[in-house]
Order: C-alpha cells, then sequence, then structure tokens
C-alpha cells in the first residue's frame, strides 16, 4: 500500500484546500445559523462548538494532507520558484508551489474562522 | 513537447496570398454593416466606449450630489431626484462600469496576449455587447423621464417593493440589470473556455500571462457570484408583478432573504471589478520595472485565495441587522483573511520593483499613486471588517469613504494606468506623457481632498444617502471640502478624456512595442484584424524579451495556420495543463444575428417592465427563433474534411465533440452558474423553514405522489437519452430517432406532473411565502424542462437533416450534459417539495 | 493622519461617535482610534517602501531576497497582526455588546421606525405599555435599558452614536439592543437605513438624565395621562375641529389617532417632525399648512383651509406644557 495516493495530472488539484476552507465555512456558519433560529438566544453554544471545533481539526487535517501532496509535486522543496521553463516538469513544480501556497493560506483562514468558536459563547452572546 | 515540429514548408509559400486571404476573413463589412462586426478588437473597443461613457455620465451624477450637499439646508436638488442621483450613481458604477469594463479589456485583449486569433465564441461577445449597450441605455435614460431606480443599489425591499413609493424604478433595475447580468455570464463562459483551450501551443499553465489568470479566477467567481443575484431577482419581479409574499413579512416572506442573496453577489462582486485592475498592474509593473514578475505563483496564490476567501464575507454588510454574534464573527474572521492575500499582490509588485530597475512613466504613475490610495481603503477595510466598529461605522459617510478608496484606487487608477498603457495597441501612438501627468495630480490631489473628510464626516454621525444636513455640526467644513475635491478629480479625468479624443493623426506613429514590454499581446498590430499573422509556439512568460525573432516569425507566417485556404475563421484548441494543439477551431463570423437575439431579449426585458405581455411574448418568440437560427448556422457544422495540415507538418481534427470540445465546455460552464441560481432558490426554501416554526402556516403542500410520479418520469427521460446517444455513437439512426421522441413525451409529461401537485392542493401562490417558493422551484424545473424539449426537438431535427451522425453527435453530447443537470435540478426540487415538510 | 487625531477626538457633537456617552460606544471609539492609528503606521511603511522600491537607482535586489520581502511583508508579518487583532476583537465583543437576561432591564423601551418617525412605548415589567411618544426617548444614566427594535413599513436603523453602534429595524423581526447610558446630556441620532424620501429628515433625540429625574419625569407622564385634559385648553378645539385626531392622538382628549406620532408631550420636545425643523411657533404653523414642504413624502397632508388663527390657535396647544 502506498502512503500518499498517485500523483493526478490535473488542474483541479490546485483548489484543494481552499474548497476544504470553503466546506469548513459554511458548515461553521449554517449549523450556528440553523442553531440560533430555533433555540433561545441566551442558550450556551457548548456541543455545537465542540461539534465545530472536530470539524475544524478535520479540515486542518485535510489542509495539511493536500499541502504534503503538493510538496511532493514541488519536489520536497528541492526546487526554487520561479518555474518558468517550458517544461511540463516545471510546469509541475508550479502546481505544486502554487498548491502548497494556497494550503498554507487555506490553513491560515480555517483557523480564523475557527476563532469565533473559541471567542463566543452564545448565540446572542 | 509530444506534438511533432518540422520546418515550415517552404517550397509552395505565396506569402502576399496568404495574408490577402486571411485579411479577406478577418475583415469588417463595410457600410452600416461594420456594426454587425464580431471581431474580438472592434467588440472590445466599443464595450470599452461603452462602458468609459456610462462612467462619465454617473460621474456627472456624482457632481451632482457633491453640489448637492456643498452646503447645509441646500435645495439644489428636491429629494425625490435626489434619491434617483444616487441610486442610480451607485448603479450605473457598479452594473455598467465596473463589472463591463474588465469584460470589455479581457475580450480586447486576452487573444492576442494568449495567441490565440479570437475567443472561442465571437458571436457570444458580440450578443454580450449589445445586451449591455441596450440594457444600459434602457436604465440611464430611466432618470430623463424621472422613472429611475430611487431606492439605493442595493435595493432593499420592503422599500423597493413597494410600488407607490419606487415605481417603475425598480422594475427597470431589476429587468435592465438582469438583462445585463446575462452579458456578464455570457462574458464569463467566453472567457474561461478562452483561456482555458485556446492557448498558443507551449503556453503552459505556469506561462500563462499573469493577466489571463486574474482573468480566469474572476471568470470563475462571476459564475457563481450572479446567479445568487439573478435568482433573487426572480423572487423580487415576482413579488412586484404577481403580489408572491417572497419578502413581505406579514406573509411570512422576509426582507433579509434578499439582503443576503444581494450580498452573495455584492461582494464577491467587489473583488470581480478588484482582481482584473490589479491584473493590469500586473503586466504594466513587469514591463516598467524591467524584468520578469517576482513571485508569480504568490500572484495565483492571491487570485485563487482572494477568489475563494470572498465568498465568506457577504454578512459584513449586515452586521447591524441582529443576527447572532457568533454568526457575524464568522465573517468578520473571513473578512479579515481577505487582507492576506491582498497584501500579497501589492508586496509581490514592490518586489518586482525592487528586484529590477524602474522606469517611472505615466502608467506606473497611476498605478503606484492608484495603490497608495487603495491601501488606505484596505486598511479602512480592515477596520469595518471588526464587527463593532463596523456598529458604528455602518451606512455612514465613513463606509463611503472606504469603498471608494477601495474601487477608486484599486480599479479605476489602474484602469487608467492600463488606458495609458495599452493605447498604443489601439491607435500605434502613444497617449500624451505630459497631460497624463497634469490629470494625475489632479485625479490624485482631488480624489484625496473629496474623500478623505468623509471618513470624519461619517464618524461624526453622518449617515449616507442623507440629502442634506443640518449647519453647525462641523458638517458643513467638511463637506464643502469634498465638494471642492471632486469638482479637481472631475478636472483630472476630463484631462484623460482629451487627451484619449483629441486628434492624433499629425502624431507620428510608435515603432512595434513602444514601451518594450516582454508580453505576447504586443504582436498584435492596431491595423490589421486577424490578431496573430500566425499562432507561434511559446517558450517563455515574457516571449518577446525571451524569444529572439519570434515576431519576425509570427508576421512572416512561419507558425501556424497562417492561410486561411478554405475561407473560415480558424484558430487553435490546445490542451488545459500543457497547451499541446488539439483541434483547429472554426469560429463564427460576421452576423446580423447577434443583433437580432439581443435586440429580442431586450424586448422581452423592457415589455416586462411595462406589463405588455404580447410584445414581451413576440420578443420571446423571435429571441429563441434567432438562437436556433445562430446555432444551426453557426455551430456543429460537419467540416469537408476529417482534419487539416494547420502548418509545420501538424494535422489538426476540425472536428471534436465531448470533453475536448469548446463547446461542451461552454454548456459544463454555464449550467454550473445555472445550478448556482437554482442553488439559491433551494436556499431560500430552507431560509424560510429556518426563520418560522411552522414553515408550511399550516397551509396544504404538493403531497409526496405527483412530485413522485414527476420525479420517475424525469429520471425515465434520462436514461432513454443517454441510450439515445449510444443508439446513436452505434449507427443506429432510426432507433436515435425512436428514443428522442420517447425522451420528449417523458419530458413534458414530467414537467406537467410536476405542477399536478400544488394545482390540485390549491396552493395559493399570494397568500404565503410556502406556497410561493413551492411554485418558484417548480417553475424553475418546468422551465428547464421546456427548454430540455427543445434542445431535444433541435437534435431530432439535426439528425433528420443529417447535421448529427455517428462521427458528429457534438449536439447530443451536449444536450446530455445539460440533461444531468435537468435530472439533478429535478431530483433536488422534486424531493425537497414532496417530502421534507413531512420529514420536519 | 496622526497630526488629525487630537482634532478628531476634540469634536464634541450631539451625533458624535467619539463624543462618547455610553459603555459601548466608549468601546468601540477606543478600537476605532487605535485601529486608526495603527493604519496609518502601516500606511506610512508600506508606501514609503514603494516609492523608496520606484525611486531606488544602482545594483537591483537579487530576486531570492525579493522573494523574502513578498514572504515576511506581503504574509507573515500581515496574518499575524490580523490574527492578534481579530482574537482581541472577538475576545471583547460579547463584552461591548453584552446580552442579559431580560429581568435584568432597569428600563425597557419599544421602538418602532415608521416613515419617517419614531414610535416610542414606554413598557412596564410584563411588556404591557405604560405610555406612549415619538422621535424622543429619555434614558436614566448608569442604568440597563433594554430596547426592543422593531419596525412598522420598511427597514430602519436605530442609531444613538454618542451610546452606541447601530441596530436595524426590520418589518417581522424584533432586534433587541442594550444601552447603558452613562453621561448625561442630550444626543442625536439619525435614521441610518435609507428608508424613502424623507430618510434624511428621519431622527431622533436622547435626553440622557440622573436616574431620579428619570423617574420623577416617568411619574409625571405616567399619572398626566391619567386625568382627563382641560377640555377647554386653548386651540384643542381647532386641533379636533379640523381632524387632527384622526391620526394623532393626545392623552386624555378625543384625538386618539394611531397612524401619526403621539403628541401629548410635543411640547417637552426640541425639534419636531423627527427633526425636521425648530419646536418653535413658525415651525409648527409651518409644518400644519403644508407637512409635504418640509418633509416631502411625509403621509400628512396640507391645510390649506385652515384659517390663521386657528393655526396659531393649534400651534400654541401643541406648544403649551399639559
Amino acid at each position: 500500500m502506498r502512503l500518499l495516493p498517485r500523483e493526478l495530472e490535473t488542474l483541479w488539484t490546485l483548489f484543494t484546500a481552499p474548497v476544504v476552507w470553503a466546506l469548513h465555512f459554511l458548515v461553521c456558519y449554517l449549523t450556528v445559523a440553523i442553531h440560533c433560529a430555533k433555540v433561545d438566544p441566551g442558550a450556551s453554544l457548548a456541543a455545537i462548538r465542540f461539534m465545530l471545533a472536530v470539524a475544524t481539526v478535520l479540515a486542518l487535517a485535510t489542509i495539511v494532507l493536500s499541502a504534503t501532496l503538493a510538496w511532493r509535486q514541488w519536489g520536497f522543496g528541492t526546487q526554487e520558484p520561479p518555474h518558468e521553463e517550458p517544461t511540463r516538469e516545471d510546469r509541475r513544480l508550479f502546481q505544486g508551489f502554487a498548491t502548497l501556497l494556497l494550503s498554507a493560506l487555506s490553513f491560515v483562514s480555517v483557523l480564523f474562522v475557527a476563532l469565533p468558536l473559541a471567542a463566543i459563547e452564545r448565540c446572542a452572546s | 513537447m509530444t506534438w511533432t515540429i518540422s520546418a515550415p514548408d517552404e517550397t509552395s509559400r505565396d506569402r502576399a496570398g496568404e495574408e490577402a486571404r486571411l485579411r479577406a476573413v478577418w475583415s469588417n463589412p463595410p457600410g452600416w454593416r461594420y456594426w454587425t462586426t464580431v471581431n474580438n478588437t472592434q467588440i472590445g473597443l466599443w464595450y470599452c466606449a461603452t462602458a468609459f461613457a456610462f462612467m462619465l455620465f454617473a460621474g456627472v451624477l456624482a457632481l451632482l450630489i457633491r453640489v448637492q450637499l456643498a452646503t447645509p439646508r441646500n435645495d439644489f436638488l428636491t429629494a425625490e431626484v435626489f434619491n434617483q442621483v444616487f441610486t442610480l450613481h451607485g448603479t450605473v458604477m457598479m452594473f455598467l462600469f465596473a463589472v463591463p469594463i474588465f469584460e470589455a479589456i479581457a475580450i480586447f485583449l486576452l487573444p492576442p496576449m494568449l495567441g490565440a486569433r479570437e475567443l472561442p465564441f465571437p458571436r457570444l461577445s458580440a450578443f454580450g455587447f449589445w445586451s449591455f449597450l441596450l440594457g444600459g441605455v434602457f436604465v440611464c435614460g430611466s432618470i430623463f423621464f424621472d422613472a429611475a431606480p430611487n431606492a439605493g443599489w442595493f435595493m432593499y425591499p420592503p422599500l423597493a417593493t413597494d410600488k407607490a413609493y419606487s415605481g417603475i424604478g425598480a422594475d427597470i433595475w431589476l429587468l435592465g440589470l438582469s438583462f445585463i447580468e446575462v452579458a456578464s455570464i455570457a462574458a464569463a463562459v467566453e472567457l474561461i473556455v478562452g483561456i482555458m483551450k485556446c492557448r498558443a501551443p507551449g503556453m503552459r499553465i505556469n506561462m500563462m500571462p499573469l493577466f489571463a489568470w486574474y482573468l480566469l479566477i474572476v471568470a470563475g467567481m462571476i459564475l457563481f457570484a450572479f446567479p445568487p443575484l439573478i435568482a433573487g431577482d426572480i423572487l423580487f419581479e415576482m413579488e412586484r408583478m404577481f403580489d408572491w409574499p417572497f419578502f413581505d413579512a406579514a406573509r411570512g416572506g422576509d426582507p433579509l432573504l434578499w439582503q443576503h442573496l444581494f450580498w452573495i453577489f455584492g461582494h464577491p462582486e467587489v473583488y470581480i471589478i478588484f482582481l482584473p485592475a490589479i491584473a493590469l498592474m500586473a503586466m504594466i509593473v513587469p514591463t516598467f520595472a524591467r524584468r520578469p514578475i517576482v513571485g508569480y505563483s504568490w500572484i495565483v496564490l492571491a487570485a485563487v485565495g482572494t477568489g475563494f476567501l470572498s465568498f465568506g464575507l457577504w454578512v459584513h454588510h449586515m452586521f447591524t441587522t441582529g443576527l447572532p454574534q457568533i454568526s457575524l464573527a464568522f465573517f468578520s474572521a473571513a473578512s479579515e483573511a481577505v487582507a492576506i492575500p491582498t497584501g500579497v499582490q501589492i508586496f509581490v509588485f514592490i518586489a518586482t520593483m525592487l528586484a529590477g530597475r524602474v522606469l517611472f512613466t505615466v502608467p506606473m504613475l497611476f498605478g503606484t499613486g492608484g495603490l497608495a490610495i487603495f491601501i488606505i481603503g484596505g486598511l479602512t477595510g480592515v477596520m469595518v471588517a471588526l464587527v463593532p466598529i463596523d456598529w458604528q461605522a455602518h451606512d455612514t459617510y465613513f463606509v463611503v469613504a472606504h469603498l471608494h478608496y477601495v474601487l477608486i484606487g484599486g480599479m479605476l487608477f489602474p484602469i487608467v494606468a492600463g488606458l495609458y498603457y495599452y493605447y498604443p495597441l489601439v491607435n500605434a501612438r502613444k497617449l500624451s506623457d505630459r497631460l497624463g501627468k497634469f490629470a494625475f495630480w489632479h485625479m490624485f490631489v482631488g480624489f484625496n481632498v473629496a474623500f478623505f473628510p468623509m471618513h470624519l464626516s461619517g464618524l461624526w454621525g453622518m449617515p449616507r444617502r442623507v440629502f442634506t444636513y443640518e449647519e453647525g455640526t462641523g458638517l458643513d467644513v467638511l463637506n464643502l471640502t469634498s465638494t471642492i475635491g471632486a469638482f479637481v478629480f472631475a478636472a483630472g479625468v476630463l484631462i484623460v478624456v482629451a487627451d484619449v479624443v483629441r486628434p492624433k493623426h499629425r502624431q507620428p506613429k510608435e515603432e512595434f512595442n513602444p514601451w518594450n514590454a516582454g508580453t505576447l499581446e504586443w504582436i498584435s498590430e492596431p491595423e490589421e484584424n486577424w490578431g496573430v499573422r500566425s499562432i507561434p509556439i511559446i517558450a517563455s512568460r515574457y516571449p518577446l524579451w525571451d524569444q529572439p525573432e519570434l515576431r519576425a516569425k509570427i508576421n512572416a507566417g512561419d507558425f501556424y495556420l497562417p492561410d486561411a485556404r478554405e475561407g473560415y475563421r480558424e484558430t487553435l484548441v490546445t490542451s488545459v495543463l500543457d497547451a499541446e494543439p488539439i483541434q483547429c477551431l472554426r469560429v463564427g463570423g460576421t452576423s446580423m444575428l447577434t443583433i437580432l437575439s439581443a435586440v429580442a431579449l431586450g424586448g422581452v426585458f423592457v415589455a416586462t417592465t411595462f406589463h405588455w405581455w404580447v410584445v414581451a411574448g413576440v420578443c420571446g418568440m423571435v429571441f429563441i427563433v434567432a438562437v436556433w437560427w445562430w446555432l444551426w448556422t453557426g455551430t456543429g457544422a460537419i467540416p469537408e474534411h476529417v482534419d487539416k495540415n494547420v502548418g509545420l507538418g501538424l494535422r489538426l481534427p476540425l472536428y471534436v465533440s465531448g470533453p475536448a470540445s469548446v463547446g461542451w465546455w461552454a454548456m459544463f460552464i454555464t449550467m454550473v452558474g445555472d445550478g448556482t441560481a437554482f442553488g439559491s432558490l433551494i436556499f431560500g426554501y430552507f431560509f424560510y423553514w429556518t426563520i418560522h416554526d411552522d414553515f408550511t402556516a399550516g397551509l396544504p403542500g404538493p403531497g409526496w405522489v405527483w412530485p413522485s410520479i414527476s420525479l420517475l418520469l424525469f429520471l425515465a427521460a434520462w436514461v432513454a437519452l443517454i441510450a439515445a446517444r449510444r443508439a446513436n455513437r452505434a449507427g443506429s439512426t432510426g432507433v436515435t430517432r425512436l428514443l428522442l421522441g420517447l425522451v420528449l413525451i417523458l419530458d413534458l409529461s414530467a414537467a406537467a406532473s410536476a405542477l399536478v401537485g400544488p394545482t390540485t392542493t390549491g396552493m395559493d401562490r399570494v397568500v404565503h411565502v410556502y406556497p410561493a417558493i413551492v411554485w418558484i422551484l417548480l417553475g424553475w424545473l418546468v422551465l428547464h424542462a421546456l427548454v430540455g424539449a427543445l434542445m431535444i426537438f433541435y437534435c431530432a431535427a439535426r439528425s433528420f437533416r443529417g447535421l448529427m451522425n455517428r462521427e458528429h453527435d457534438g449536439d447530443l453530447v451536449n444536450v446530455v450534459l445539460y440533461w444531468h443537470f435537468l435530472t439533478i435540478t429535478a431530483l433536488t426540487t422534486l424531493t425537497v417539495v414532496g417530502f421534507f415538510p413531512a420529514l420536519r | 493622519m496622526i497630526l488629525t487625531l487630537p482634532l478628531i477626538i476634540s469634536c464634541q457633537g450631539e451625533q458624535s461617535t467619539l463624543n462618547t456617552a455610553g459603555s459601548e460606544a466608549e468601546d468601540i471609539a477606543h478600537l476605532i482610534v487605535v485601529t486608526a492609528a495603527a493604519g496609518a503606521i502601516v500606511w506610512v511603511c508600506v508606501v514609503g517602501l514603494m516609492l523608496f522600491a520606484a525611486a531606488r537607482r544602482g545594483e537591483p535586489m537579487a530576486e531570492q531576497s525579493a522573494g523574502l520581502v513578498i514572504a515576511w511583508g506581503g504574509v507573515v508579518l500581515p496574518a499575524s497582526l490580523l490574527f492578534i487583532l481579530l482574537a482581541y476583537v472577538l475576545f471583547s465583543m460579547p463584552a461591548t455588546r453584552p446580552w442579559f437576561e431580560k429581568s435584568r432591564a432597569d428600563v425597557e423601551i419599544e421602538i418602532t421606525g415608521e416613515q419617517y418617525w419614531w414610535r416610542v412605548r414606554y413598557l412596564d415589567e410584563r411588556g404591557n405599555v405604560l405610555f406612549e411618544n415619538a422621535n424622543e426617548i429619555r434614558l436614566p444614566a448608569g442604568r440597563k435599558v433594554r430596547l426592543l427594535l422593531r419596525a412598522h413599513d420598511v427597514i430602519h436603523s436605530f442609531w444613538l452614536p454618542s451610546l452606541a453602534g447601530k441596530m436595524d429595524m426590520i418589518p417581522g423581526r424584533t432586534n433587541i439592543l442594550w444601552l447603558e447610558p452613562e453621561r448625561v446630556g442630550i444626543y442625536r441620532g439619525p435614521c441610518t437605513e435609507f428608508c424613502g424620501t424623507s430618510h434624511t429628515r428621519m431622527s431622533m433625540q436622547a435626553l440622557v438624565l440622573e436616574p431620579q429625574a428619570f423617574a420623577s419625569w416617568v411619574e409625571e407622564v405616567s399619572s398626566a395621562r391619567k386625568s382627563p385634559a382641560d377640555a377647554r385648553a386653548h386651540g384643542q378645539e381647532a386641533f379636533l375641529q379640523h381632524g387632527c385626531g384622526a391620526c394623532h392622538a393626545i392623552d386624555g382628549t378625543a384625538a386618539r389617532g394611531r397612524l401619526g406620532p403621539n403628541l401629548t408631550r410635543l411640547f417637552e420636545r426640541d425639534r419636531i417632525g423627527a427633526g425636521a425643523s425648530a419646536n418653535d411657533p413658525s415651525g409648527r404653523m409651518a409644518f400644519v399648512r403644508n407637512a409635504g414642504a418640509i418633509k416631502p413624502g411625509a403621509l400628512m397632508p396640507a391645510f390649506p383651509e385652515i384659517n390663521e388663527s386657528d393655526l396659531r390657535a393649534i400651534s400654541d396647544y401643541l406648544g403649551a406644557a399639559r
């Protein structure tokens, strides 16, 4: 069994990490919005916050996986940008590097979006 | 490279003949028929000029606002007129200038930049332009009849749904802009397919000009941002026209649903406006730093990252609506996060300048000046994205200042920079350096004098959208200063206009590539309509710097498609990642159909505004006929040969179907947008569920029986259609036609049975929002089923006329793709309306 | 920008977010000043660097080092600063605009946005209406005030910049806002969601009183309401005869209209017509004669037929204490 899945030749892997960010964001927002619409504004959010914390960990793990794959596609950091040669190899390195950067941005953004879970305890606080 | 290249065949070359044939094929028609051209150069320029004209119009409206507010208790404009003026100012700037101008620039610039002759659907570009022009004139013209929209550019119901207040203006806004939104989505389809599939051979994705990267992301954003607004427009117009209570709280509706749908569109829109302008900067800065951009991948990161994050910001326009604080906090967090990719772009430019030797020209002046302004807007953006600050700043002049710093610094200044930079591609002459600097300082100083004080007037408590204010509140001096600044700024804009329109025939023509830029668009010759003389092989991000003799070889016709022997407009289709040539694509030429379709569709929208139902119906029929004719004569033609020698020993097919073809991609992309609009309606259904204890209000639903029957029929139609495609591919023409007939019957009965449920249970659309939202979902489904029926009919007709056969099944494959989406729509709609009420 | 800070703060307008008199407004004003100052510093640094990069002559920087400029200046620094700022604000937000149990309220007021004025009702502990007023609220300093914000027709937004941030009034919804006024004074608040032709002419006044003064005012209004008004009061006859009572109420009289603002306490208001003009005889007379000229789009019709002496009588009647 291979540890990492086979490398994919497609443009779409670039968007994995931001898509995970978007899903995490939507799950957080929708869960809270529906919950708060259906309960008393003063009710505690503890259970919901715990659930979403788990979702956050899952999202971060998926992004790390995407970053690992990108790291491999980028030649494990052995190559420096700008990756501008007209070769398939450089195109793949570019994809790897850009995916890695996007994974980093998505990772940080998921952390940003998770902050409210730590800070706010009630729907109507 | 995986495709082989041999030396150009020199024995039989007749270069003069080649050029004559190319010129003839790509020429514009003479006389009045000139206006029927679809060539990207002309359409792009008309588009730019029209958008600029709308900008000047909206600028005059802005000056009227400033005159009114120059002194306290001024009565220069009445309240009624003032409200129309500011509504139209915002509407026109956003919908008729900021978004279209980038579509315009892209249509003009992208083909030469990508080394393509044309974008894949030139007639679609032309159709988009004409739609934009008609819709824009309709919306702008309303103010001369005292009938302009007057509820603010985001049209919040219930004010905007109140017919006594908003008159016909709100209908003009909704229908006029829906028409333009259709054009925007058409442009998005065109740009995505163009950038993914029509790049010159060798232009791999790591070598694409950054402008193309940005535009790809922006077009993708349009695809997800505009449909929610279209869905909102539909709900809105149904309420205004037929009293379906989507936003009427008394009957279960909620004004907040509009705010959600509007801002799901509205916030990404800000980035849809901003990113292309930054894309221009990403072309200008390397040229004047005289080196390749530093951090190409970082720009891609920033563009993609912004594209995604911008969809998580919409509620920051709704921080004061009383939503739970934790919901607000998520959007605040995403709004702060989006500052990161934005900052990256600015630092990429700084790094490129640091690593280069900067020539400080007029485009650079506008570019850096714009950034200096934009950064202030970005920083105040970080402030208002903090929920508590927004509670104070929301809907005050602080926000007015913020948004103008963002839009004028982040969009208008870079656009003017782009105008000075790219003007030689239009006219082979540069604009004046002296006038440019003069204009810049007027605009820069005027802008800051006008808008900086607004931060203060906002904090001192001046709400936006007021037609006057009291003396002695400290606001008098600030407002007078703003007005003075606005006029200085306007003078700067006028200087730019004067520089563009002044006669230049006595000015000598510039030589080729006057700024010594490195990117491919500078190969384009203003006098020629063919885009590039021959389609080159690209081996660098800056081919004009790195590929010696590229220009000479292109102009000698030494690359692909140097000739137009068969008399067709041809360009190359290449693969997405590595740009390997896969097809020689014949694109549509000059045609009246684009104008006819746009006029007919415009007629539908205008007639609907005035409730002229018969006219609307007639225009709708004309539109359907025109589009049918357009597709029938302009697409999917069976070529005279299977393949063609495109030069350098390469033979490419002339006909492909399925995912390799541009038509399939266009259908896919269109349906993604369509699916987003549908998703927004479904969002509406569940939105009503969340806000009510019993969202059905005890009213009867459609039941589960008829929705289930309808769903089964839809599924059967889908299976039959897939069978028809297989039969066609197997060569069984008779079976194919039979199956198509079966699909038609199944589809129409499915549509009919979808409507039986709510009809028999007597769901009354005007009494409550629950029946209304069920009807709208089913109406959407039935409309798509009817369009599907037209498509089946089209395929059958093509088959009978011998235009669709075993090898040439592109039409059928595309219709199957449409049907996949239709089936998902049916599955979702019918399960939701049929089963959800019982499940709760 | 830094130099202008003292100027900004020193402005003491009745409607300024920086002239604070309530706990929420105070928190936010601090946040505004701190972030604006930090923003100014960031702007100077970034634009300075940009100008330096553009003007610099001599050996260009190596691509590697320029890449580091992007990584540090564009990513690491802003991301960490933003994260800290966001965390600070999110953790302090529940305290800035706090949520309390309903029972913690010292005063409860229901305010309804109407085109283009504010209906104000003081409620008792059980939510019953004590009395109704319009376009002016009186609040006790140092107490917790619970506002129920509603809208009758279109969306309005309630905003008293000196006391707290704004909160929208949306048809079909009730938004709750807690105010904790701290400083006695007079504060103004405009409607901040565009609500129609005379949106501009829709503002209110808040008087923050000492708790003692507030209590006696409530007492006075409640008791005055129970005793019938002097039927022969000068001008009352004209007021009723011209049909004013169809839309306006004056407690204790036959005028019981609910469409327009309650005019019982008009005499103690500073302005009339929700801030449209001064509360003096000429202002009142002009408003009654043709309200639409002062508040375009207002529902109140013009009364060209009222003769001059009746007009003056009505004005005097409304302006006299009851």
